[in-house]
């Protein structure tokens, strides 16, 4: 983690360099870096480039669809009790607004965002794990457009985009509408996962040289932060969702009072994950507008240290807030007490954030050009949002505001404000850099006035419509209640929202011009790495940073970069390649090779995707069929990697030689799978909640555990499988004649003994004779168990995985990358196996 | 006669600005306080915004540092969200008061799409349920005991207080409390499901002697008030194919054979306010409508449409319910 | 089911009727009945007495019942429940007391005064469009 003491920083000072570089280095760096010539090409492309583009892409496809769902239900709403929507539609177009927006548009939009950006701004030439982002993109891209098409066939969800059970149990959602959502959601949560490890290790460790914390963009703070929040808080809805689905498939009582669940489980998990979604949608936003702002002012952010501060006090205090959602179920006094009180805290970050901005624009000198108004515009719509926030937080305004349209009011203001706008303002101001055209400044500022007019005719009413005693997600109003004349101006407001979507979708069609030699330039005369002469490799050589706005400080920057006179200025060895830094002050440790196009990790996401479809329409041979594919696929992807070549250490300018290979803690791989057990551990740690939480709903019903005499079994074969992981890539570096095969060996035993003490534990709960569809406790312990499954299940193709990797040869101790990894996951597996065991084995314990 | 409308939520003025009682009073204070904190609040960001965009050099030099996010973004919130959430946690203390001993109860058990209510005694026991229709004293808190018998829904009467879910396996508490007699509208605020947004409620609150009386004749069992245009003859047909019909499978009309527990009670609901959980006007005729094609008015509810019956039988069995009073 | 195939049977023959009798009367020769009562009034009280509830009445968006049949036209059309002649003053007992005409009739009486159904007719007297 810290600064290595070998390093010298006095390298830096050998750039940018004088000397002329040498014939065809750039032809080669081209040739590395090519982009797809044949149709197939463009689907198996995977450098940020071009899937940055199509995620953006994708996700404002999205935005619109779900914003014609919108328009839909405001035409039915314009005028009481009509018959333009039926109300089983509407109630599935409600669902699927919501669901689309914040699954299908919110996150993957600011994603694609990082994806496109972040290695521009970092100076990086792609992302570390290029062919992930491009996995989690398709997945999401087919997934999302088969659950999408549900509502062509009357199959899509109609329980609200919260889901709440029991209405979507079996009994009162018997289709497989609510399966699904479930299943839906499902990978949409694994292509956001993937994407956040790509962010968090692309963020830390792959910035140009001397790009300290303290230097790092604004925009890639806010993306760490959106990504670490991913990490700690999807765990919950996948938790909460796999739950559901067994509640749902095999009658697993997590949600059904009468067999001890509770529906409470579900809101307290959904919104543990559910609010900070809110902010994860917000932080790079408002990343964008600090970014944004200083540009159309032409000076520097002011409080920067105090901006990314707040960003960090909000990625917390967001975690402490869920429950607000809930103040009307009747929680404990002092429980209400603690989320109102933390509730507003979380609006002191923001307004700390909007008087940055308003500061930044004071200290400079504004220019309305597109993106700046859409970044003040955002600024006004987000801070009312913010405000009726903190009326909301009042819980006893909360009583009466809550589920009425003062609701839907206060998060539009918010999540329009907060995340549409600066998206926009995104859109206008990062087109130059993608495209050869920058995108038209007389139709964007007609767009960005019909849009806020047409936000504010078509939200502000709202506000009084909920006061007027409106409930949202209605179908329809009775006559005579006073509400027409208010839903009739929404309607017309959100025509009018419609019409500048369109015509920014013309614009778009207009003047997008991507994938091209030439990007239009720095329009706006942003300070970022960004706007620096680049190619489909990206920078032509990365830099030595030496400022927050080098754009702005560092003379001469873009010459030097762009004669190659900085970092890695070719392709020494012909592949793709990029420098990995330390994670704080970014000093260059190694040379990482970047894979090229390929298609596994297509047919990859196209049969996970199929999986859970699938799934949903329970064809379960088909389902597990397309499930295998996905693994072969994903297994085969693997089995590309780490397979160095070349030789150890190579030039990367001015004498600078690093090595092209590194295992261990300063490793992109390490990073990646220490953030994926992250993810496995939080999800373990709300099934353990949600354990906890339901004895202590119905500790009656927990019957005594399995006697005592069969726990030793279980824990010695776990840490058989921990120490064994361990030993096998251990002696595999000891380097002797045949450590390669006993590691083989070792490991494999070790992924055996984890599935050994699975077995063992399964079969001692089975024998106590609990079931999961019993009660809750069966529900829950047969939960845990299942999750420690799934990990030994993956445990046991890793051990395969390294004994099959020794007999072709393809293990050397001095590359035990994939052995380190392997395990590292057999530690984790062995360690949460013990935790879970001992919780469900020893708490509350034996009962009368 | 006079006609009114439907008893319901009434729009204008918003009822949440509208209170009727001391469960609602408190929290449209904090609404206005709300309201102006919130217009200072935006005031203050607009002129901020304003210099910063507009001003004078001089100004903007005075808007344009660190010093403004000190003030402004942090200061200036910190104070005013410390008084808002003393004012809050006072107000919720108040508004929240758990229910004292002695005082009435009522239990309202949310159903897809209606609502069961239940008039309790001290001793928490049943005396005699009914639907759709709350009938309280006026000047005297009361307890809802809030339960569901299905999904979730929430009980709101905004002229009288906030909302509180009704989660199945739990029961929630809410006091409420209605200065005057008078009619309060309500609904369903948590999605339910189908016709979700077709939930309705009355509230009744009678001065307390007459609420004595209603609660006396509520007691007794199902007794037919003949209209002047409809003959007792009528009636007693009307009873016959009630109970011929499959009605009483599912509705409990006391003191007759109908027993069921599916749906609504029906010992008195010639005397209610609405039909179709506050939803239509009731008298006979939207009453034979209801039974006819309930799903034609409310679509998606438990109670089939009836078309098989002859005109002569629908008017005869509206008539019997209708003279339920 | 015989009563649904009586009850079907029954609706029909009267608007069998009612449709031969339509469409041998040129509709602009016949005199239009009116009522002195207040169209604007009746629509009022349609809405709150919800006769909608079992008739589709143009003017009232909801409900829409389909247990009577729909009054769209109502204006024009000789006869009341296919059976009566369409006069205001037995239109307005009819709205009052149906039974009293029609002993067979499922329209129930209307809790209406004489002046409120006098303004529900001149309402239904409106409507002259099918």
């Amino acid at each position: 983690m810290s600064a290595d003491p070998r390093f010298d920083a006095a390298v830096y000072d050998r750039f940018p360099t004088n000397d002329d570089r040498p014939e065809g280095e750039l032809e080669q760096l081209e040739q590395a870096w090519c982009g797809p010539r044949k149709p197939w090409e463009w689907i198996t492309a995977i450098n940020n480039n071009y899937v940055g583009v199509y995620y953006v892409g994708a996700a404002m496809l999205f935005f619109v669809l779900a914003g014609v769902l919108a328009l839909l239900m405001r035409t039915q709403l314009a005028l009481p009790m009509t018959g333009f929507l039926a109300q089983e539609t509407y109630n599935q177009i409600f669902t699927m607004h919501g669901t689309v927006m914040m699954f299908l548009f919110a996150v993957p939009a600011v994603e694609a965002l990082g994806v496109l950006l972040l290695p521009q701004m970092l100076g990086a030439r792609d992302l570390p794990f290029p062919r992930l982002s491009a996995y989690a993109f398709w997945a999401y891209l087919i997934g999302g457009l088969c659950f999408f098409a549900s509502l062509f066939f009357g199959l899509a969800p109609n329980g609200g985009w919260f889901m709440y059970p029991p209405l979507t149990s079996t009994t009162y959602s018997p289709g497989i509408n609510a399966d699904f959502w479930l299943l839906g959601i499902g990978f949409i949560e694994i292509s956001a996962i993937a994407g956040a490890i790509e962010i968090i290790v692309g963020v830390l460790k792959t910035r140009a040289p001397g790009m300290t914390l303290d230097k790092l963009p604004i925009f890639a703070w806010a993306m760490l932060i959106f990504a670490c929040m991913i990490i700690i808080a999807f765990p919950s809805i996948i938790l909460s969702t796999l739950l559901l689905e067994l509640e749902r498939a095999l009658g697993w009582p997590f949600f059904d009072a009468a067999k001890g669940g509770d529906p409470m489980l579900w809101q307290h998990l959904f919104w543990f994950f559910g609010h900070p979604e809110v902010y994860i949608i917000f932080l790079p936003a408002a990343g964008a507008m600090s970014t944004i702002i200083p540009a159309v002012a032409q000076t520097r952010l002011v409080g920067h240290r105090l901006v990314v501060l707040a960003m960090l006090a909000t990625g917390f205090i967001s975690f402490g807030v869920w429950s607000h959602h809930m103040f009307t179920t009747g929680m404990p006094q002092i429980s209400i007490n603690y989320f109102s009180a933390a509730s507003m805290a979380v609006s002191v970050p923001a307004g700390v954030q909007v008087f940055a901005w308003i500061a930044t624009l004071a200290a400079g000198r504004m220019r309305f050009n597109t993106p700046g108004l859409f970044a003040v515009g955002g600024l006004v719509i987000f801070v009312m949002g913010g405000l009726t926030g903190v009326m909301v937080a009042m819980v006893p305004f909360d009583w009466q505001a809550h589920d009425s349209y003062f609701i839907v009011a206060h998060l539009h203001y918010v999540l329009i404000g907060g995340m549409v706008f600066p998206l926009f303002a995104a859109i206008y101001y990062w087109t130059p850099m993608s495209s050869s055209r920058p995108l038209s400044e007389r139709w964007g500022k007609w767009i960005f006035w019909l849009m806020f007019i047409g936000h504010n005719v078509t939200f502000l009413p709202m506000h009084l419509t909920g006061l007027m005693g409106m409930p949202r997600r209605v179908y329809t109003y009775l006559p005579d209640r006073g509400w027409e004349l208010p839903n009739m101006i929404s309607t017309v407001g959100s025509f009018l929202f419609g019409l500048a979507v369109l015509l920014w979708a013309v614009d778009m069609l207009r003047n997008f011009r991507p994938f091209g030699k030439k990007d239009a330039g720095n329009v706006f005369n942003g300070p970022g790495l960004e706007w620096l002469p680049s190619g489909r490799y990206s920078l032509r050589s990365i830099p030595v940073i030496k400022s927050l706005y080098p754009g702005w400080d560092q003379p001469d920057l873009a010459r030097d970069v762009e004669a190659g006179r900085y970092f890695l200025p070719g392709a020494p060895r012909g592949q793709r390649e990029t420098i990995v830094t330390s994670p704080i002050t970014a000093e260059p440790q190694y040379l990482q090779t970047l894979p090229r196009p390929s298609s596994w990790h297509v047919w990859g996401a196209v049969f996970t995707a199929g999986f859970f479809l699938i799934l949903t329409i329970q064809a379960y041979a088909a389902s597990v069929i397309s499930g295998l594919l996905a693994i072969y696929c994903i297994l085969k992807w693997c089995w590309r990697l780490d397979r160095p070549s070349g030789p150890a250490k190579v030039d990367v300018g001015a004498g600078v030689r690093l090595p092209t290979y590194v295992s261990g803690p300063s490793s992109h791989g390490w990073w990646a799978m220490v953030i994926t057990l992250i993810v496995g551990g939080m999800v373990a740690i709300m099934a353990c909640f949600s354990y906890i939480f339901l004895w202590s709903r119905r500790p009656d019903l927990w019957q005594s555990p399995p006697d005592l005499g069969s726990l030793p079994l279980t824990l010695i074969l776990l840490a058989a499988a921990g120490v064994g992981g361990w030993a096998a890539q251990a002696s595999l570096k000891l380097d002797r004649p045949r450590s390669a095969a006993i590691a083989a060996v070792l490991m494999l035993v070790a992924s055996l003994a984890a599935g050994g003490a699975f077995a063992a534990e399964a079969s001692a709960w089975w024998n106590s004779g609990l079931r999961p569809d019993a009660s809750s406790q069966g529900a829950t312990v047969y939960a845990l168990l299942a999750w420690q499954g799934l990990f030994v299940g993956i445990g046991l193709l890793m051990g395969p995985f390294a004994l099959l990797r020794w007999l072709f040869g393809l293990v050397s101790p001095r590359h035990p990358a994939t052995f380190e990894l392997i395990a590292l996951f057999l530690a984790f597996t062995a360690a949460q196996g013990a935790a879970t065991t001992l919780l469900v084995r020893l708490f509350p314990g034996v009962t009368a | 006669m006079k006609t009114e409308p439907t008893p319901g939520t009434a729009g204008w003025p918003p009822p949440v600005l509208d209170p009727a009682g001391p469960f609602a009073g408190p929290i449209q204070t904090v609404a206005w306080v709300l309201f102006v904190m919130a217009a200072v609040v935006m005031v203050v960001v607009m002129v901020a915004l304003g210099v910063a965009l507009f001003g004078p050099r001089k100004w903007k030099r005075r808007v344009g540092g660190e010093r403004l996010i000190w003030i402004a973004g942090l200061a200036f919130p910190v104070v005013v969200l410390t008084g808002l959430l003393i004012y809050g946690l006072t107000t919720t203390a108040r508004v929240a008061e758990a229910p004292k001993p002695g005082e009435m109860r009522v239990r309202v058990t949310g159903e897809m799409w209606w609502w069961r209510v239940a008039y309790l005694d001290d001793q928490g026991r049943e005396i005699l349920q009914d639907a759709n229709e709350v009938h309280i004293p006026a000047g005297r808190p009361v307890v809802f005991e809030l339960e569901s018998a299905d999904v979730i829904h929430s009980f709101w009467v905004p002229r009288l207080g906030g909302k509180t879910d009704m989660i199945p396996g739990r029961r929630n508490f809410m006091r409420l409390q209605a200065d005057a007699p008078g009619t309060y509208g309500g609904q369903c605020a948590e999605y339910c499901g189908g016709p979700h947004a077709l939930m309705g409620l009355v509230v009744v609150a009678h001065a307390p002697k007459d609420y004595a009386a209603w609660l006396s004749k509520q007691a007794r069992p199902a007794a037919a008030v003949p209209s002047p245009q409809e003959p007792l003859a009528l009636i007693a047909q009307g009873r016959n194919v009630f109970n011929a019909s499959g009605c009483a499978a599912c509705h409990t009309i006391r003191g007759t054979e109908a027993n069921g527990l599916a749906g609504p009670d029906l010992t008195h609901v010639g005397s209610r306010q609405t039909l179709g959980a506050g939803i239509l006007p009731n008298n006979q005729g939207t009453m034979a409508g209801w039974i006819s094609d309930s799903q034609a008015l409310k679509p998606g509810n438990r109670m089939p449409s009836y078309p098989v019956l002859t005109g002569q039988d629908l008017r005869a069995v509206s008539a019997y319910l209708e003279s339920l009073k | 089911m015989a009563k649904t195939r009586g009850m079907a049977s029954g609706l029909l023959a009267p608007g069998l009727l009612a449709f031969a009798l339509s469409a041998c009367v040129d509709k602009a020769d016949l005199p239009r009945p009116v009522a002195q009562g207040d169209a604007a009034e009746g629509l009022a009280i349609i809405r709150e007495v919800g006769c909608a509830a079992c008739h589709k009445i143009p003017g009232v968006a909801w409900p829409e019942g389909r247990s009577g049949g729909g009054l769209a036209g109502f204006g024009a059309k000789p006869l009341i429940a296919g059976r009566l002649p369409n006069q205001s003053d037995v239109l307005v007992q009819w709205l009052i007391d149906a039974p009293s005409l029609d002993p067979g009739t499922a329209m129930p009486p209307m809790p209406l005064t004489r002046d409120q159904a006098r303004d529900v007719a001149a309402y239904l007297y409106t409507l002259d469009e099918d």
